[in-house]
């Protein structure tokens, strides 16, 4: 899916459990691998079957706003704008027309919704809020990130489960290749909100999902028993190469492949026995001129979900690939979980390591994948 | 190099289940703006809405256990396919790209309402598994078999144009030779009572381009066109309606709600559709306009287009006057309108205009649709948080 | 009411509903500007005026038609309070 043009990654932003701030922030989250996943502190959890999750300190992410201009902004919409300035500062990339911007997001702004709606339930028609409606659309974090980054561009918010991170990255890197964008800034955001915990867990959706083992996020293992919910938001600077290297920009690393579609099943499943006929992973390995057992590492999508664990680990052993690396654990499950993997791989790329792959699968079939190297 | 064509079309609207209907409706200018009865709209300033009704829901062939959202984009999405007649190896390598903002919300709004009362008693908390937009492309790509990309975009009222730009993008690169592209959203309590706190909403049927306009009017629709390689179609013997000439998508970067006060975006997207589909503004005949019926919208717009064609030198009209303003659903219902009025050489009206005004320079074709052949036409659709698109059609 | 207790009243409902930080309503006054673009304003734009009436009809019991033209009014919390003064007569 790649024309002429090649993309590269010239800086990084991030907000999670783990920390906040550009690469220095990500980097030292990954070495240090701080314990995130912890009882939830900001809501009651009475009479739930989950207790857990890997939650956002505040404090960290207001630390890289100022208050005064996001005083009407949602926290989701905070943290989004906390993350994507971050990046766009390291990367010293200015705004304008050819600027781009994609987010992911699995959940969106539920809580200004459910804010809303109450103002409605309490009040009647006037406790209805004109000023937190426009944040009930899933588009609103896109909206206030693009305004204060000034992209101006093509600004997509996609919806996706699980792999929202990844999907947007790998479309940011098709806007560059079609010509609607030069730079684009691409992540996932994510937070936790209680009505959405509390329904998904009596759903039996997170870990324990009702099963005998102790709640946690273990990807892979044998005894993994669901995903831990984390949030964040965390965007990567993706810029045509020419371009970048025109104004001087530092390259942290180059997308190598990019490839995304799906495995036709049906919808929240994750069939084991279902094979990709279209190849993704491998398409993306090819793009890039790299062999499976080339690969430095394989960064997986993989979040403790038993199923989708397998499916995964299926996936990859077909295409040559064992023994994938999940950072769920770290980070806690959320949209800005793919492009802290992208991020990972572009670390990794800057210490001269071989190619990495950054893989996605989810419930339902959507599947990408990111072949991420040193800069040729 | 490549050209897009659109061999297939589906739409379910306030007038009707498909594409016919949909088309008489538009063509005979005829108002589909009424009391809305699936919501209660007590103690609210504007009560009406393009609603679909009950009869045709019913009618649409698709169970009753799905969200409204679902059974409306599903109904669409099949008629679009049936269309197109493509051979089931086709469809495996048919992408998807559905535009939605509320999902199924409609259904979630019951439960939350059940739960406000009494928390733990409502037996509908199913309803959540269909209340995220990424439902519609979910349950259509598992029923429909479709077997490429998939993806969700919410881009506000500008949802359902951005897929179908999407769509062609992903044709034109070679990634696929086929995309089902377009947008879906169904009447929520949410949608009513946020743009009635807005007082976006005219209590009256909107009147776009009328000096006395007053709002909005909200609808709900679904609308899915059968993008394809116009090479590939020739080949297996398909028949193209016409063609996605070029399209353009930009961000205003301005305001959340507000647009640029001058079109600058409006102005770039319009431009960036020019120069994707090779035209000159003066090829353009007609423009299918957002018109939204508010004040500020019209306004701007109007000063878009007369930067972008020269005062007067395109006809208007808007969708939004016969079907209301369908959310998500608008910019393939109204890519559809205006693929349809090339085809058959008619423009439909702007409905309720009845006192153009004069700060619009242009021939709205107020009320009664207008018989006129062009090449080329233009459609607008501009949403929250200051999402451009323009989509260019061709015969 | 008097234009202090209205004044409590807007600055109370400047905290709420456009989430201002309680310290800034301290500081009010009925110089306080609104608008974007006024230097030293609080800086609101369409959205938050939007609000701030809807809020206002609420509080004060009033009605603000929005097809009157209201930009004089919303200049400071001076004119505001004055606004909002003339309709509750």
């Amino acid at each position: 899916m790649m024309s002429g043009r090649r993309v590269v990654i010239t800086g990084m932003g991030s907000v999670s459990a783990a920390g906040a701030g550009g690469m220095p922030a990500v980097a030292e989250a990954l070495a240090r691998r701080p314990a995130t996943i912890a009882p939830v502190a900001a809501f009651a959890l009475e009479g739930c079957t989950s207790r857990l999750a890997a939650e956002v300190d505040e404090a960290r992410f207001m630390a890289l706003l100022d208050p005064d201009s996001v005083r009407r902004l949602s926290r989701i919409c905070r943290m989004t704008l906390a993350a994507c300035r971050a990046a766009v500062k390291e990367a010293g990339l200015p705004g304008g027309a050819r600027l781009g911007l994609v987010v992911g997001s699995e959940y969106g702004d539920f809580r200004s919704g459910a804010e809303f709606v109450d103002g409605f339930l309490r009040r009647g028609p006037a406790g209805l809020s004109p000023l937190t409606f426009p944040s009930t659309v899933m588009n609103s974090m896109a909206a206030v990130t693009g305004i204060a980054i000034d992209a101006k561009a093509t600004s997509v918010t996609l919806n996706q489960a699980t792999v929202a991170g990844d999907l947007a990255v790998a479309r940011g890197v098709g806007l560059i290749a079609d010509g609607r964008a030069e730079a684009v800034i691409a992540g996932g955001v994510d937070e936790l909100f209680s009505h959405v915990y509390r329904n998904l867990a009596r759903l039996g959706a997170l870990s324990p999902m009702g099963g005998g083992a102790p709640e946690g996020c273990r990807p892979y293992a044998k005894d993994h028993n669901g995903p831990v919910l984390g949030e964040g938001a965390t965007f990567v600077v993706l810029e045509e190469r020419e371009a970048a290297r025109a104004r001087g920009a530092d390259i942290h690393a180059e997308i190598l492949g990019a490839a995304w579609g799906a495995i036709p099943v049906a919808p929240h499943s994750a069939p084991i026995r279902r094979r990709d006929a279209r190849a993704i992973a491998r398409r993306a390995l090819d793009q890039a001129g790299v062999g499976a057992g080339a690969l430095a590492r394989c960064y997986g999508s993989g979040n403790g979900d038993p199923a989708l664990d397998d499916w995964e680990l299926r996936l990859l052993e077909a295409d040559g690939m064992r023994e994938p690396v999940s950072l769920a654990s770290l980070f806690g499950q959320h949209a800005g979980l793919g492009a802290l993997r992208v991020a990972a791989a572009a670390l990794d790329a800057r210490t001269g390591r071989a190619p990495s792959l950054v893989h996605g699968i989810a419930r339902g079939g959507c599947r990408t994948a990111l072949v991420i190297g040193r800069v040729a | 190099m490549t050209r897009v064509v659109v061999s297939g079309l589906g739409v379910v609207s306030p007038y009707g289940a498909g594409v016919k209907t949909f088309w008489a409706g538009l063509s005979t200018g005829e108002c589909a703006i009424r009391p809305l009865t699936i919501i209660d709209t007590e103690g609210f300033r504007s009560r009406i809405a393009a609603e679909v009704p009950a009869d045709v829901i019913g009618g649409l062939g698709v169970s009753r256990r799905r969200s409204r959202a679902d059974r409306l984009a599903l109904a669409a999405a099949r008629e679009a396919l049936a269309d197109a007649d493509l051979s089931p190896r086709d469809r495996t390598d048919m992408a998807l790209i559905v535009g939605a903002v509320g999902g199924g919300m409609l259904e979630g709004e019951s439960w939350y309402w059940d739960e406000a009362l009494q928390p733990g008693s409502s037996p509908k908390i199913g309803a959540l598994r269909s209340i995220l937009p990424t439902s519609h492309s979910e349950v259509i790509g598992w029923r429909l078999g479709l077997g490429g990309p998939r993806e969700t975009v919410v881009m506000a009222c500008a949802s359902g144009a951005a897929s179908i730009a999407f769509g062609a993008d992903l044709i034109r690169s070679g990634a696929t030779p086929l995309a089902l592209a377009g947008g879906v959203d169904a009447i929520t309590r949410i949608c009513f009572m946020g743009f009635n706190a807005l007082k976006l909403l005219d209590p009256e049927p909107c009147r776009p381009f009328d000096r006395g306009r007053r709002g909005m009017s909200i609808g709900e629709a679904a609308a899915f066109l059968v993008l394809e390689d116009a090479e590939h179609c020739r080949s297996r013997g398909g028949r193209a309606l016409g063609q996605l000439l070029g399209a353009g998508v930009t961000t205003d970067a301005h305001h959340v709600t507000a647009p640029h006060p001058e079109g600058e975006g409006m102005i770039r997207a319009m431009r960036e559709a020019l120069a994707a589909a090779g035209r000159a503004p003066g090829d353009i005949g007609y423009v299918n306009a957002h018109g939204t019926g508010t004040p500020q919208n019209d306004r701007v717009e109007a000063l878009a287009m007369a930067r972008v064609f020269g005062e007067g030198r395109v006809l208007v009209s808007s969708t939004k006057s016969l079907v209301g303003h369908t959310m998500a659903a608008a910019g393939s219902v109204e890519a559809a309108a205006t693929l349809l009025s090339l085809q058959h050489g008619l423009i439909p009206p702007t409905a309720n205009l009845r006192d153009p005004d004069p700060d619009v320079p242009f021939d709205c074709v107020a009320q009664t649709a207008r018989p006129v052949e062009v090449d080329a036409a233009l459609s607008n659709s501009f949403g929250f948080g200051g999402q451009n698109v323009s989509l260019i059609f061709g015969r | 009411m008097t234009q202090k207790e209205v004044l409590d009243e807007l600055k109370a409902l400047i905290v709420e509903r456009l989430k201002f930080d309680p310290s800034r309503a301290a500081e009010m006054t009925l110089e306080t500007t609104l608008p974007r673009g006024v230097e030293g304003s609080l800086g609101l734009d369409s959205l938050d005026f939007i609000e701030l009436s809807v809020a206002m009809e609420e509080r004060f019991g009033i009605v603000i038609d929005e097809a009157e033209s209201l930009a004089d009014d919303f200049v400071s919390l001076d004119t505001l309070s004055r606004f909002v003064l003339s309709k509750v007569k």
